[in-house]
Formats: structure tokens, C-alpha cells, sequence
């Protein structure tokens, strides 16, 4: 049956091709896009994990993914270490690794934190090897696992960031969010980098962020608001708006995919139709043959659903290989970059390949019952 | 074995009712080997077609064995035909994708039969009529006479009691008809199937046993035929 079914198929080598490659293009879309949103939703995860985990005070018009140009005066650690139920306020002040953009997903940021009081902080992720940084390093640095791995450092090592030498200390495990292209130093070797990079920018006392941490036992929203009625000039983003921020960002991109495979849907969808139609259409009397010998309406309309659903399946397994190919490639060209731009993860290989088929099959449903319903003798009779 | 009972078929074409088989009484034996002529339009391939139970008349009855057919379901029809009658067309009988021996099997597959005895019979079924080396060309690789004898082949191996042909030697010369109508002549004596050809072509009808004759969907005359003996010339060996 599947081989009959293969033979008809490439009796109209072109027609079905065409058909083919038209489900090809919008499952390579979808693939690509899924590998982006995969990706995306990784990040996305791992920023919530970040994020969430501690209320971020930022200079007021900036937002949680930077924006604002404006600095934190060091002061306000001490007025946000008052408000009651704070249990550590962490300046931070973080600046790029390179002079270079590094292209798409969150940068590789040199993040110099207050040692004096960030060990609850640094502590929010795992390390995987070494040890995080304690009060009094100078010198030292803890690498996320993206930078360990692209400067192939391990603890001991020594590390150059922005000409001055590093050695690791400790390296955190993946967390497949920003963390992992951050390098973590104190917060006075990272300002006198900023310093050295920028000589005419006479800077002191200034934090990029205050990272803040409850007491045991205190809500975080309600600390966030009491930070925001008794600090002034400051923006405060607690993890509920955390979590909505990040959110937004992803509701968007799922939007865009959405679209993308409803456009899909309806191109593939009509040209599997319009496909199986003139199929059925140009081979009613071989229809009406097979019923007159004794095939049974099921087995007319089965062979017809498989037809539709083989065409939905090829299309479905070369696009998805393309995509999956595209990825890899693309990938490999962005690697310079400390996160890949794309994920292949099981749901970006098997969903556009079962959503083709599903495609393909319900695309011959109209067809094959149109097939599947024509009298012998009609048939027979049409030529 | 098959009966008909003033059966009918009409066709309603807009005002006009086109009666295409009038009213035919009819009873056909095992064993048979028969013609159905008539000018075209006399409904000769209307009444095979009831015959053949691919359609429901419009009143009257048509019997199989004694069982009215239009008691029988859909599938119940479908299986009686796949099991006790075969079929040979005038043209478009063979599916073009599939080689001789895959043709032939065709209706063991729709039986569920297994697909190695399906093989097997299939190439019998072939040698029978005289293609077993041709059974793994395509309709596309044989002549029209031999796709034809691939349709009889297909007919034939289910073991039908009956073999409804309709204008099989339409598109043939007169070599490969004389061929075809020995064929089904030698297989009809041999196994005692049914035999019931349409035909426009007196020659064929010359060489059955009884000829029915057709004139505005009745039976204009019904005789014994010449059952003439057949002398096909560069016969091959069968
Ligand atoms: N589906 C149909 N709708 C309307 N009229 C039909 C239909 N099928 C057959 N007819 C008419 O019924 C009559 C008998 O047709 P039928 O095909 O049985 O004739 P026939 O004897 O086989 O002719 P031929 O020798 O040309 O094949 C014809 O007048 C034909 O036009
Ligand atoms: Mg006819």
C-alpha cells in the first residue's frame, strides 16, 4: 500500500515537489523560529531565576534589562539597608567585558559586587567548581559558565579582563541565563576598570544596581514597596514585576511564532488540498476500478489520508532537518558571541514534524472523503 | 446463477427520463458463455453494470444465487463482489504504477489474503494467461492486448464464479481479440466459470454460446450463438 502510495506520488514528480517544498519553507520557518523561542525561553527561564530571587533596585527610567544612563549614588545602600526587613543591600556596577557589541542575547558584563556583603547574593547560584568571592579578594574573579568555558579557565587559572590579569577562583554551574557570561569581581577592582576605560569620566561612590535581599520570612513585595515609599530617586523592581517584565518579553516572541505557524497552517494547509484534490480529480476512474474489484470505502479513504499525511511528513522532515541545519550553522557563526542564538531541543525537532503530519492529514480529509464517496459506476463512466 | 427481474434503470437528465435498461428478464446459468450486443446506447453496459451489482437499479430485482442484492448492504455488496465476480473493462483497467503481477493481486490484497499465497496465485494466474515472464512489467511496458490478458488475469484470480467483461476487445486488433476470446473460451471450459461479454464486434459474438441482444434497454432477441471455432493466427504459447 505505502509503496503504491509512494509510486503515485512521483508519477507527478513535480506536482509533488512543489507541494513538498512549499511545506518545507514554512516548517524551516517554524523550525528556525521554535530554536529562537527554545532559546529564548531558556534565557527567559533562567533570567526569572535570577531575577526573582531578590529585589532589584535600579536608577529611576531604567528597567530590569538596563536602558537608563543615570547611576546610583553609593549612599543609597545605607538608606535601603534602614528600611526594615532588608537583610543585605549589594552595590553593583557592571560593565562590558569588551569594547565590542557581542551581538544578540543578554552581554558578557565584568559585575563587580560589594564583597562586604554579597555572599547571599552570590550565593543564589550553584558553583560548580572552586569557591564564590569573599571579602578582601582583590584580583580574583568567578567566572559564569559560558565565560569559564570560551576563556577554557577553570580555578587557578589566570584571566585577562580588560587588560588587567584575574585568577579564578571559583566557576558557577549553567544556569542558561545572563549569569553564565558574567565575571565576577569586587566592586572597587570593577569601577577602576571603568575608570581606566573611560579617563574622562570621573566617577566615585556609584552603583549600577543595588541588589537586595530579605530577612528570613519577608515578603518581597511588601519590602519592595516599603524600599520604594522610604527611598528616593530610585526605581524598584521586585520580582512579581520581574517576573512581568520578563514575561512580556517572551508573550511577544511567542506572538511572532504563533503567526508564523499560522501562516504555515493556511500556505501548506491550501497547496496539500489543492494537491490532493486534483489527485483525487485525475485518478477517479483508477478510484471507481479499485471499488469495482472490491475496495472497501475505508481502504480508499485510508490510502488517500496517507498520501496527504506522506506529503505533510516529508515536508515536515526535510524542512525541520533544514531548520535544525540552519541552527547549527548559524550557531556555529555567532559562537564568537558567548550565547548561541538557537536551541534544538526535543519539542523544536518532533513539534514541526508532528505538526506537518497533523497538517498533511487533516488537509486530505476533504479529498479522500470526496475519493473515498465516488460511486463505482460514476467513476467508471467519468473520462 | 444470476437473475434478473424486470429490471429497470433510468437516468433523469434535467425534463428528459432516459430509460437506459427497460424491463429486462433475464436468467443465466453457471457455466455460461455469453455475449450482450446491441447498437450503442442500447444499455448494455447499464445492464452489466447491475449485473455486476456496481449499481442499484431503479426497480425491479437482481438475484445471485437466489439472494436479492438489494437486501445487501454496501460492504456486504463490496465483498460479494470482490469474492464471486470478476471484472474486465474496455479501457483503463490496469493501475498504472503497479507491474503486471501487483495488478493481478489487487483484489487477494482488498481479501486480506496473505502476501505470499497472494504472489503465488497472482503468477498463476498470469501463466493462465500466458504473461508469467511479463509479470513485472508495467501496464506502460505491454501491448494492449496484453494489459488486456492482464485484466482477465485479475478476474480470474479470485476464482469468480462470474467474469463480467465489458467491450474487452474494444481497443484491439483482430489478432489479440481473437486471442482474448480463446483465452476466456479455454478458461470457461476448463474451470466452468461464468462467462459475459459485452461486445459491439458480431466476430466475438460469433464465437459464444448464446447472444443476447439489446434494442432501447430491452432484450430484442436471445438466441443460441455460432459458437465458431476460433483459428487465431501467430497464436503464442499459452
Ligand atoms: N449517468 C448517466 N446519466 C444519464 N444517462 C446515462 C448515464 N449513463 C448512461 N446513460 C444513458 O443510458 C443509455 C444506455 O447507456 P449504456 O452506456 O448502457 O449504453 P451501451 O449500450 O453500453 O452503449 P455503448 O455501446 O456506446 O457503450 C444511453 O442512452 C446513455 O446515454
Ligand atoms: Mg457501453
Amino acid at each position: 500500500m505505502l509503496k503504491y502510495i509512494v509510486r503515485n506520488m512521483w508519477r507527478r514528480k513535480a506536482r509533488t515537489f512543489l507541494t513538498v517544498f512549499g511545506i518545507v519553507v514554512g516548517i524551516f520557518a517554524l523550525t528556525v523560529l521554535g530554536g529562537l523561542s527554545a532559546r529564548l525561553t531558556q534565557q527567559v527561564n533562567g533570567a526569572r531565576s535570577w531575577f526573582t530571587s531578590k529585589i532589584s533596585v535600579v536608577p529611576e527610567g531604567s528597567s530590569l534589562f538596563g536602558g537608563g544612563e543615570g547611576y546610583l549614588p553609593l549612599s543609597k545602600v545605607a538608606e535601603i539597608e534602614e528600611v526594615p526587613g532588608v537583610k543585605s543591600a549589594v552595590a553593583g556596577f557592571g560593565l562590558t567585558l569588551t569594547n565590542e557589541s557581542s551581538g544578540f542575547g543578554s552581554p558578557e558584563l565584568i559585575v563587580g559586587a560589594d564583597l562586604t556583603r554579597s555572599s547571599d547574593l552570590l550565593n543564589l547560584v550553584d558553583i560548580g567548581r572552586g569557591r564564590i568571592l569573599e571579602e578582601g579578594d582583590r584580583g580574583k574573579v568567578v567566572l559564569g559558565s559560558v565565560l569559564a568555558e570560551k576563556f577554557s579557565a577553570g580555578p587557578g587559572d589566570i584571566v585577562d579582563l580588560r587588560g588587567r590579569a584575574f585568577e579564578v577562583v571559583g566557576v558557577y554551574r549553567p544556569t542558561l541565563s545572563a549569569v553564565d557570561g558574567f565575571a565576577f569581581i569586587s566592586y572597587e577592582e570593577a569601577l577602576d576598570l571603568f575608570r581606566a576605560a573611560n579617563p574622562y569620566f570621573q566617577v566615585e561612590d556609584i552603583a549600577a544596581t543595588i541588589d537586595v535581599l530579605p530577612q528570613p520570612g519577608v515578603d518581597m513585595e511588601e519590602l519592595a514597596e516599603r524600599i520604594r515609599g522610604e527611598v528616593q530617586g530610585v526605581r524598584v523592581i521586585s520580582p512579581r514585576e520581574a517576573e512581568k517584565q520578563i514575561g512580556q518579553f517572551s508573550l511577544i516572541f511567542n506572538a511572532i511564532l504563533l503567526g508564523i505557524a499560522f501562516i504555515a497552517l493556511v500556505v501548506g494547509g491550501l497547496s496539500i488540498i489543492n494537491t490532493m484534490v486534483m489527485s483525487v480529480s485525475e485518478r477517479v476512474r483508477e478510484i471507481g476500478l479499485k471499488k469495482a474489484i472490491g475496495a472497501e470505502t475505508r481502504s480508499v479513504l485510508s490510502e488517500y489520508l496517507l498520501e496527504s499525511s506522506l506529503i505533510g511528513l516529508s515536508g515536515g522532515t526535510v524542512g525541520t532537518a533544514l531548520g535544525v541545519v540552519a541552527i547549527v550553522l548559524l550557531n556555529r557563526a555567532t559562537a564568537s558571541s558567548n550565547v548561541s542564538v538557537f536551541a534544538v531541543t526535543p519539542t523544536v525537532v518532533a513539534g514541526p514534524v508532528l505538526f506537518a503530519v497533523v497538517l498533511g492529514t487533516l488537509a486530505g480529509v476533504f479529498p479522500a472523503l470526496r475519493a473515498a464517496r465516488l460511486k463505482p459506476v460514476e467513476a467508471l463512466r467519468e473520462d | 446463477m444470476i437473475e434478473t427481474r424486470s429490471v429497470r434503470k433510468t437516468y433523469r437528465v434535467g425534463e428528459q427520463e432516459i430509460r437506459a435498461v427497460d424491463g429486462i428478464d433475464l436468467s443465466i446459468g453457471a457455466g455460461e458463455f455469453l455475449s450482450i450486443v446491441g447498437p450503442s446506447g442500447s444499455g448494455k453496459t447499464t445492464l452489466l453494470h447491475l449485473l455486476g451489482c456496481l449499481d442499484a437499479p431503479t426497480s425491479g430485482q437482481v438475484l445471485i444465487d437466489g439472494t436479492d442484492t438489494s437486501t445487501l448492504t454496501p460492504t456486504e455488496l463490496t465483498r460479494l463482489r470482490r469474492e464471486r465476480i470478476g471484472f474486465v473493462f474496455q479501457e483503463f483497467n490496469l493501475l498504472p504504477v503497479l507491474d503486471a503481477a501487483e495488478n493481478v493481486e489487487l483484489p487477494l490484497r482488498y481479501m486480506k489474503v496473505h502476501p505470499a499465497e497472494r504472489r503465488r496465485r497472482a503468477l498463476e494466474a498470469l501463466e493462465q494467461v500466458g504473461l508469467a515472464d511479463r509479470a513485472r512489467n508495467r501496464p506502460s511496458q505491454l501491448s494492449g492486448g496484453e494489459q488486456q490478458r492482464v485484466a482477465i488475469a485479475r478476474a480470474l484470480v479470485t476464482r469468480p464464479s462470474l467474469v463480467l467483461a465489458d467491450e474487452p476487445t474494444g481497443e484491439l486488433d483482430t489478432r489479440n481479440t481473437c486471442l482474448v476470446i480463446e483465452l476466456m473460451r479455454d478458461l470457461n471450459r476448463e474451470t466452468g466459470q461464468t462467462f459475459c461479454i459485452v461486445t459491439h464486434d458480431p466476430l466475438v459474438a460469433s464465437y459464444t454460446r448464446r447472444v443476447i441482444t439489446l434494442r432501447d434497454g430491452r432484450i430484442a432477441s436471445d438466441l443460441p450463438g455460432e459458437e465458431a471455432e476460433l483459428a487465431c493466427e501467430g497464436r503464442p504459447e499459452v
